[in-house]
């Protein structure tokens, strides 16, 4: 396939998976206005790097990798302008940010409650129970232990269960 | 597979749930389930916390995707998203960056439009022009003009002729000579909604209107035109939130008009270059 056709191909693969990468970003920043910087970020780059994607495997995962990678640089970069130093790589997926708020633009109430979970569960969830992803996957694209990932997702499911409880109670 | 043995009771079942544990677990859990009514209590809630998760997840997919960044990724090389997103990060300079640009934009639309009209004025006195890509342009920015006013109206404006009138396809074919069938586009999720007969570029043009499950609006519009030498060749372009295929075959001009968002318009428009 000629370059020129291959990166019009690769560009529309791209546009089909934006709303799912749109979902997965909202999950790392838990905010509208970030995730779809974050988004668009990530398109650009992967549009300029796209020759290193080898069309094997699921196109989204090669996507989120690099979306966690760069919203991981971006924390980073806040951190340091925000004062509070460099960051230990080791720290870096255990970083807080302000899930709620005024600043934060959510959807609907559902999309409220589940970017209101602790940092990390609503990604593992997502590649987990709603992607299908294995656990090894979701482990490589959050470059977290799998234990961690096994982890998080049963609490994960366990936070969303309580939802439930004080949804209907909310309701009533 | 993942070895659980020691870890929380929802941590193991959890696992069990995707299936990510041995055989020998497997049925262990089972076992446990079975006769533990806290373990089968947990269990029951990891599943109810599945279907809650998965129907709150699913509502993020109903969220718009920006149009601008759906634009810029179809558009391709050359285009720099990142100074485009200064409009938002820093309107101030933006506004410094952006005054000289709308000038030579100004400037270029004038130059533009003032040839346009010489062309009009020159070719209005030469008979029946064929649609050629100049005049092909003129008749696309009045199918976007339509397309942006119906798909705004309520269902009952929406089309001049509703689906189910049986004479749709002859009456359209007779104003604007040229004769084809209807498509049928519900395996791309389209349903008919009907027709209008248009006029764009001084020609009347059939508009067949469909909607998609969220109610998204699409057309199919087409005139007659002399057999070029771009037949079937496809060219896409768009006009701020509409995305718009066009083509040329067999003695008629093509467009398939949706929302600049929609990924899978190319498909559509190969569809309906088959069928019609």
């Amino acid at each position: 396939m000629r370059p020129a056709a291959e990166s019009n191909e690769f560009r529309r693969d791209l546009v089909s998976v934006l709303p799912k990468l749109r979902r997965f970003a909202m999950t790392l920043t838990r905010n509208a206005a970030d995730a779809d910087d974050l988004v668009q970020e990530v398109c650009e780059r992967a549009i300029t790097r796209n020759h290193l994607w080898n069309g094997e495997g699921r196109l989204e995962s090669w996507i989120y990798a690099m979306t966690r990678n760069l919203w991981i640089d971006e924390i980073r970069k806040r951190k340091v302008r925000t004062g509070g130093g460099t960051v230990d790589a080791s720290e870096q997926d255990e970083l807080s940010i302000e899930a709620s708020g005024e600043k934060a633009v959510y959807a609907n109430q559902l999309q409220k409650m589940i970017l209101s979970m602790p940092e990390g569960l609503a990604s593992v969830f997502l590649l987990v129970n709603v992607e299908g992803h294995s656990y090894r996957e979701a482990a490589d694209i959050l470059k977290i232990p799998i234990g961690t990932v096994m982890s998080r997702l049963s609490t994960a499911r366990m936070r969303l269960a309580a939802m439930i409880t004080e949804t209907t109670e909310r309701r009533a | 597979m993942q070895n659980t043995k020691g870890l929380a009771l929802e941590v193991r079942l959890s696992a069990y749930i995707d299936g990510e544990v041995n055989e020998a677990e497997r049925k262990e859990l089972e076992q446990l389930v079975a006769r533990d009514d806290e373990a089968r209590l947990v269990l029951e809630m990891l599943k109810a916390g599945n279907a809650f998760g998965n129907k709150a997840f699913e509502e993020f997919l109903h969220d718009p995707v920006p149009l601008s960044l759906v634009r810029r990724i179809k558009q391709g090389p050359g285009v720099n998203p990142k100074s485009e997103r200064v409009v938002n990060a820093a309107p101030r300079q933006a506004r410094l960056r952006l005054w000289p640009r709308a000038l030579a934009a100004s400037i270029a639309l004038l130059l533009v439009g003032g040839s346009t009209g010489f062309i009009i004025g020159k070719t209005g006195n030469d008979g029946a022009a064929p649609v050629d890509m100049a005049a092909a342009r003129t008749w696309l920015d009045d199918i976007a003009d339509y397309h942006r006013i119906y798909s705004r109206q309520t269902a009952e404006h929406l089309v001049e002729v509703p689906a189910g009138n049986t004479k749709i396809e002859s009456w359209l074919a007779s104003s604007i000579g040229v004769n084809f069938a209807l498509p049928d586009l519900s395996d791309k999720g389209l349903t008919f909604e009907g027709a209008r007969l248009l006029v764009a570029a001084g020609k009347p043009v059939a508009q067949l209107m469909y909607k998609d499950e969220d109610g998204d609006v699409f057309a199919i519009c087409f005139l007659k035109s002399r057999p070029g030498t771009t037949d079937g060749k496809m060219t896409e372009s768009m006009r701020d939130d509409i995305a718009m295929i066009s083509w040329q075959k067999a003695g008629a001009a093509y467009v398939v008009v949706g929302p600049s968002a929609d990924a899978n318009l190319q498909q559509l428009a190969d569809a309906v270059s088959a069928t019609i």
